[in-house]
């Protein structure tokens, strides 16, 4: 039994390993904190896996389960990664102010997206995985209108940092 | 701002294709590395505490206080102790380290929690004997301050003085006794809180790999 639920669990995992490796990008800068994250995020999920009974899609499931973890090992580390981040996109966009080819603008978008906090992050995550809104509430726990609401103000934040 | 988001979709869904590529053995092997970790962090607790104690140690083996030791007649009791005490304290990080290394290789449930179990018995015995020698090497400092020291020689004959000498001895001994119970029930209450976290979550983790075993 033990086996065969362990089989189920890592095949399924294998087969979703994307989700939980884009959740590691956005929330970490280096490759060991992505392994590290990794497999925290791993860890949660086998845990929580026997309880899952399949009421969600397996994926959505999982969103929910890497966010959360990746949201709580943020909040612990929150300072140090912001703060460097917000001067060195200053600076970019100074130097970077006459050149708008498409490639520059995404590092800037990435970048500013890297500045947010970890539930904003969360949110501008699904949205750039295409959810649709009621995914993105059920995903995040929160309501549909909610969900529009708060992906709005991300939108105003974003403007704020790439327009200081 | 939404083209810019959008444009942000395209590129993150097209990144898709460079992100990591873990196996199924990788990722197998990663859903048992939690305990391993705990595991990790007795041993380290462990040398940490180690070194801790023996710098202590250091600084209290000036030549006075060994003078002192030897003017009580328990010198050479106590270095026999120490090493004693020493001797044991690297077995035990030995096996601290070893229950790790078993740890970390460990690829069935079964097997994880025998070693979980190994682990707590491993914690247990640590404590007890940090306990004992703890008292042992109490017990002598009391008898050889109280024989041989200066001034329990003085305390001894204004209690002979006043003529009880058995209720003095019988006050002597239930003194030390509470003494060291309460040092000891400090030091236990260290060690609990040192290693009983870990051990809670340890056990946690058992509980939850004997639930899948069901």
């Amino acid at each position: 039994m033990n086996k065969e639920l362990e089989h189920r669990f890592v095949t399924e995992l294998e087969n979703n390993q994307n989700i939980v490796h884009k959740v590691c990008t956005l929330y970490t800068n280096d490759r060991d904190s992505h392994n590290d994250l990794f497999q925290e995020i791993t860890i949660q999920l086998w845990k929580a896996y026997p309880k899952f009974r399949g009421e969600a899609k397996f994926s959505t499931w999982m969103y929910r389960v890497a966010l959360n973890t990746a949201i709580t090992l943020y909040r612990k580390s929150k300072r140090r990664v912001q703060t460097q981040d917000y001067d060195s996109v200053i600076f970019k966009i100074k130097t970077d102010e006459y050149d708008d080819t498409e490639e520059k603008q995404l590092k800037l978008m990435y970048k500013a997206v890297r500045q947010l906090g970890d539930i904003d992050k969360a949110l501008v995550f699904l949205y750039l995985e295409d959810k649709d809104y009621a995914e993105i509430s059920e995903t995040l726990g929160i309501t549909e209108v909610n969900a529009r609401v708060k992906m709005n103000r991300v939108k105003n934040k974003l403007r704020t940092i790439l327009n200081p | 701002m939404t083209d810019e988001l959008e444009l942000l979709k395209k590129d993150w869904q097209n990144k898709e294709d460079h992100l990591p590529k873990l196996s199924y053995d990788e990722i197998y092997k990663m859903i048992w590395k939690k305990s391993s970790s705990i595991v990790k962090w007795i041993f380290y607790i462990s040398l940490i505490e180690f070194v801790f104690w023996a710098g202590i140690n250091i600084i209290f083996s000036d030549p006075e206080s060994m003078q002192e030791l030897k003017a009580m007649h328990i010198y050479n009791v106590m270095m026999v102790l120490n090493f004693i005490n020493y001797a044991v304290i690297l077995y035990f990080i030995y096996k601290f380290y070893k229950n790790y290394k078993k740890i970390s290789f460990t690829d069935s449930s079964k097997k994880l929690m025998k070693t979980i179990l190994d682990v707590k018995k491993t914690v247990t015995q640590y404590v007890w004997f940090n306990l004992i020698i703890f008292t042992v090497t109490l017990i002598i400092s009391i008898y050889g301050v109280f024989i041989y020291g200066p001034e329990g020689k003085k305390i001894i004959e204004s209690a002979t003085q006043e003529g009880s000498e058995t209720m003095f001895w019988f006050m002597i001994i239930l003194i030390s006794i509470l003494f060291t119970a309460i040092l000891l029930v400090l030091i236990w209450l260290f060690y609990k809180l040192l290693y009983g976290i870990l051990l809670k979550r340890l056990k946690q983790n058992y509980n939850e790999l004997k639930k899948l075993e069901v």
